[in-house]
């Protein structure tokens, strides 16, 4: 059948016309952003933690997938929790690193819509084979059946408190007092985290304020005893590699960062591993906290973003590429072949961190 | 249409190629401790191969830190010694990516001979065994000053975390215990001469033992007495010997850090890739090979230790851990205002004619910077009580005789007398400084001070400087003469007089006050 120029021009008009009728009718329909390419951009704030992860190519085209992009910016989990500088900017979205933040911001006025666990990743000790070697004589680590080890941070917390040489714990190579190092609780998660595990742990139990008048000193006395404390947990992480084991015997970490660091360039980490210079070692202490990384919601359209985290695809990469763990501490697919093995598959024992009120009461004697 | 589009094409194309050809390449500035200067050509090779024109400025990380903290440093990256100046200074948050290149020890470099007659080869030392040594009169160092470079500054923490024993972190209520600081200031009277830069003390410490003069000792860096070997082993070989003080050592990190100015994320990717690139195996081992540690980098390679002078990359240094930084500004207070070797520094100030007008108004504001506790506290060059203060105004000859002490009434009082002060007449430097060594010689107990001569000037000097030279030649000790140019002075004769008495000259034509302050880092 011939058709006339005419008619062809007609039809091209009229499907064109339906097409961007189409496209304008669904383009923010967010089942069909992600096959459109079309993406809402949200605005919000996370810890400096996950900044690799959700810079991430494959992460971002999995969000992409979901129509989503991320404007995301850094600051600390306590501060983008109560800052009003940071609040003022409304952010749609929050992702700060512990569990308590969800409070400290429904406390300082934020409009949490919901609040999930998106990622979880255990405190850590970092140290050096010399130094686990010594401390394993000493009875303060124990390796575990699957090759992994298990520190006593209770003990290690007391010598450190009681002035220890590290002679007397078994670590002849280091001079003076032993000494474990975290980052500032009042800027930094993981100095937070661990500022709430060390008062569970010289409370024996979960912290309360009752707790807090008895052993907040001593809890004060072991960060004073840290002298400068890092600003940021990355920043610190990369002080413990870059001085080694004379310079940083023992650092506060997440589980995470060594991952992240060993899939950054696996050649190194192969290199490392067949040299004869001590190699970085992780050790989980017993009990642990979780880092738990809990995604709050505050427009309506970042919602969309916490089913976009959690879904299989996201979390695969987030174990497989960057050690996170999810939201109840399993574990997503098989790890990077260079990681296989570095991480055991669940974490033993787990304290849950004290109230909010306690944590920000322990925070305030910390700054005074 | 098509033509006209073919002619702006060929003229894009043009002007592009233009560019190209022409070579511009985009600045970028680093400000870095003097101790970097060796890794200068590594940077530069890649700037200049990414068509960046990288410039470099060595400062004190005194000096980094303060123009951090007021926003005056013109600067597109950072590499001070340590981080500690940039937690302490950079408020505001503005260096971004800031990542430690390389760790470097602040040691204790001995002269072998020395170190052998102090029966310190082949065993371990501690502080208390160079606090012995110093309190019998049996060895003196170099040592940076420890409120203008990090390098001072490291070694006054390990004396001051020495001196509390057992390794631990220094707390506040620790700068006030007696037994401390009568420790500290025991081992920093064995200072026999300062400076504000340790690049700046190395050389001082060849060029006397070019001249035949031997200095006990230097603290610096473990990659600067590296080189300063090597340096001496094309002299005589009477190496400096390595103490790594077994009661722990401040360790530099050496961070280099991005400034972000808002010129474009284009400036910040090519900063994170200079330093993926200084931490490439490749330029690792050549960094390694200076002498500088980087564990677990470089495949673990490092500079072959040299047993001649105790040298070992590999040797675990156990680090002193640095205080809270309220703590750090503390102690540096009082190292500066009260446990540092006294001062006995006499000021040659110029009020010939040529002074008269802006000159003479901004001589008298810079002293009034310098006599004013509150304002030189603020940069950390405040005098101390036990500080000695001569004033010399001059013009063809020496106005005026005016000594004091650092005690704020007599700064007072020396301020007064600059006060009332007039410019007029010659230029006569030689006569100045002829009598500012006269009256240093005469003071007692000389060996209780660093002394120091400091001249300003803002002309052409008349005068007998071959008679001046020859007077300084036969005077003991030696009095090192610095220079402060200011106007059109002509800087070939400070320079002259500086280069024969061990010092050095500063530019105090932009900002006064600062070629002071740097001056005071030297005294």
């Amino acid at each position: 059948m011939a058709l006339s120029r005419r008619a062809f021009g007609l039809g091209l008009l009229g499907a064109s016309v339906a097409g961007t009728g189409t496209y304008f009718a669904i383009k923010d329909r967010p089942e069909f952003q992600g096959l459109i390419g079309n993406r809402t951009e949200l605005f919000g704030f996370l810890g400096g933690e996950k900044q690799a992860f959700i810079e991430d190519a494959d992460v971002v085209r999995a969000l992409g997938n979901h129509g989503l992009g991320l404007d995301a910016r850094v600051a600390g989990s306590v501060e983008m929790s109560r800052e009003p500088a940071l609040l003022g900017q409304n952010p749609q979205f929050l992702w700060p690193s512990s569990s308590v933040m969800v409070d400290i911001a429904r406390a300082s006025g934020v409009k949490v819509r919901r609040d999930q666990v998106v990622l979880n990743s255990p405190i850590v000790v970092y140290s050096w084979e010399p130094v686990v070697a010594g401390l394993t004589k000493a009875g303060l680590v124990t390796a575990t059946m699957s090759g992994h080890y298990e520190l006593d941070l209770l003990a290690l917390l007391s010598a450190v408190l009681a002035g220890t040489d590290w002679s007397e714990l078994g670590v002849d190579v280091l001079y003076g007092r032993s000494r474990l190092v975290s980052t500032d609780p009042n800027r930094s998660n993981s100095g937070f985290m661990f500022a709430g595990l060390v008062l569970n742990l010289l409370s024996g139990d979960v912290a309360d304020m009752e707790a807090l008048d008895v052993v907040g000193e001593k809890a004060r006395d072991i960060f004073a005893g840290m002298g400068l404390k890092s600003s940021s947990s990355g920043k610190l992480f990369d002080q413990y590699l870059a001085g080694g084991y004379g310079a940083e015997p023992m650092v506060v970490g997440y589980e995470n960062q060594l991952v992240e660091w060993i899939l950054a360039d696996p050649e190194r980490w192969q290199r490392i591993a067949k040299s004869t210079q001590p190699k970085p070692v992780m050790l989980y202490p017993r009990p642990t906290a979780y880092s738990a990384h809990p995604l709050i919601t505050i427009a309506e359209a970042a919602d969309r973003l916490l089913e976009a985290l959690l879904s299989e695809p996201v979390q695969q990469l987030a174990w497989m590429k960057h050690g996170f763990r999810g939201p109840l501490g399993a574990v997503s697919g098989s790890a990077d072949p260079a990681i296989a093995g570095l991480l055991p598959d669940g974490i033993g024992a787990v304290l849950p961190m004290p109230a909010a009120n306690v944590m920000l009461a322990f925070l305030s004697r910390l700054a005074a | 249409m098509t033509r006209l589009f073919q002619i702006v094409l060929t003229l894009v194309l043009g002007a592009a190629l233009a560019a190209c050809g022409s070579g511009t390449k985009v600045p970028f500035t680093i400000t870095a401790g003097s101790e970097n200067e060796v890794l200068q050509p590594v940077v530069a090779a890649f700037c200049d191969q990414k068509g960046y024109e990288c410039s470099f400025a060595y400062k004190g990380s005194l000096d980094i830190g303060l123009g951090l903290g007021d926003g005056t440093l013109d600067t597109d990256a950072v590499w001070p010694a340590s981080s500690v100046w940039i937690d302490m200074f950079d408020t505001g948050r503005t260096v971004k990516h800031a990542t430690s290149i390389a760790q470097m020890p602040v040691i204790l470099g001995v002269r072998q001979s020395k170190a052998e007659a102090l029966g310190w080869v082949g065993r371990d030392v501690t502080m208390r065994d160079v606090l012995t040594a110093v309190e019998a009169g049996e060895l003196r160092f170099l040592m940076t000053s420890a409120t203008q470079s990090n390098s001072g500054a490291s070694a006054y923490l390990s004396m001051l975390t020495s001196a509390l024993g057992g390794g631990a972190v220094l707390k506040p209520g620790d700068l006030e215990r007696a037994e401390v600081r009568e420790t500290v200031q025991t081992l920093l009277s064995g200072v026999e001469r300062s400076s504000g830069s340790s690049g700046w003390l190395a050389e001082l410490y060849l060029k006397a033992a070019e001249e035949g003069t031997r200095y006990d000792a230097m603290w610096n860096y473990e990659p600067v007495l590296k080189e300063t070997n090597d340096a001496l082993r094309q002299l005589d070989g009477d190496l400096l010997y390595a103490v790594y003080p077994a009661d722990g050592v401040a360790i530099a990190d050496s961070p280099l850090g991005f400034v972000d100015r808002g010129r474009g994320a284009e400036l910040e990717t090519f900063f994170t890739d200079l330093v993926a690139h200084l931490q490439s195996d490749e330029v690792g081992r050549r960094i390694a090979e200076t002498g500088r540690r980087i564990p677990l980098a470089a495949g673990g390679f490092t500079a072959k230790p040299e047993p001649d002078w105790n040298f070992d990359p590999n040797r675990l240094v156990t680090a002193i851990r640095k205080p809270e930084p309220a703590v750090i500004r503390q102690a540096l207070d009082l190292y500066q205002g009260a446990l540092r070797k006294p001062s006995l520094t006499a000021l040659c100030l110029d009020f010939s004619g040529s002074m008269e007008g802006e000159g003479e108004a901004q001589l008298k504001q810079a002293m009034s910077f310098l006599f004013t506790p509150e304002l030189a506290s603020e940069v950390l060059v405040q005098w101390s009580p036990a500080d000695q203060i001569i004033v010399l105004p001059f013009d063809s000859s020496v106005r005026g005789h005016y000594a004091g002490t650092g005690d704020a009434t007599e700064q007072q009082g020396l301020l007064d007398v600059v006060d009332n002060e007039r410019a007029d007449g010659g230029t006569d430097m030689y006569a100045c400084a002829g009598e500012a060594l006269d009256t240093i010689a005469a003071t007692g107990n000389l060996a209780a001070f660093l002394p120091a001569i400091v001249i300003l000037t803002d002309g052409r000097s008349d005068g007998d400087m071959d008679g001046f030279l020859q007077k300084w030649r036969q005077s003991v000790p030696h009095v090192p003469v610095f220079g402060i140019t200011f106007g059109d002075a002509d800087k070939s004769q400070l320079d002259t007089l500086a280069e024969v008495t061990s010092a050095r000259v500063f530019d105090g034509r932009s900002n006064l006050s600062g070629a002071f302050r740097s001056a005071r880092g030297y005294n």
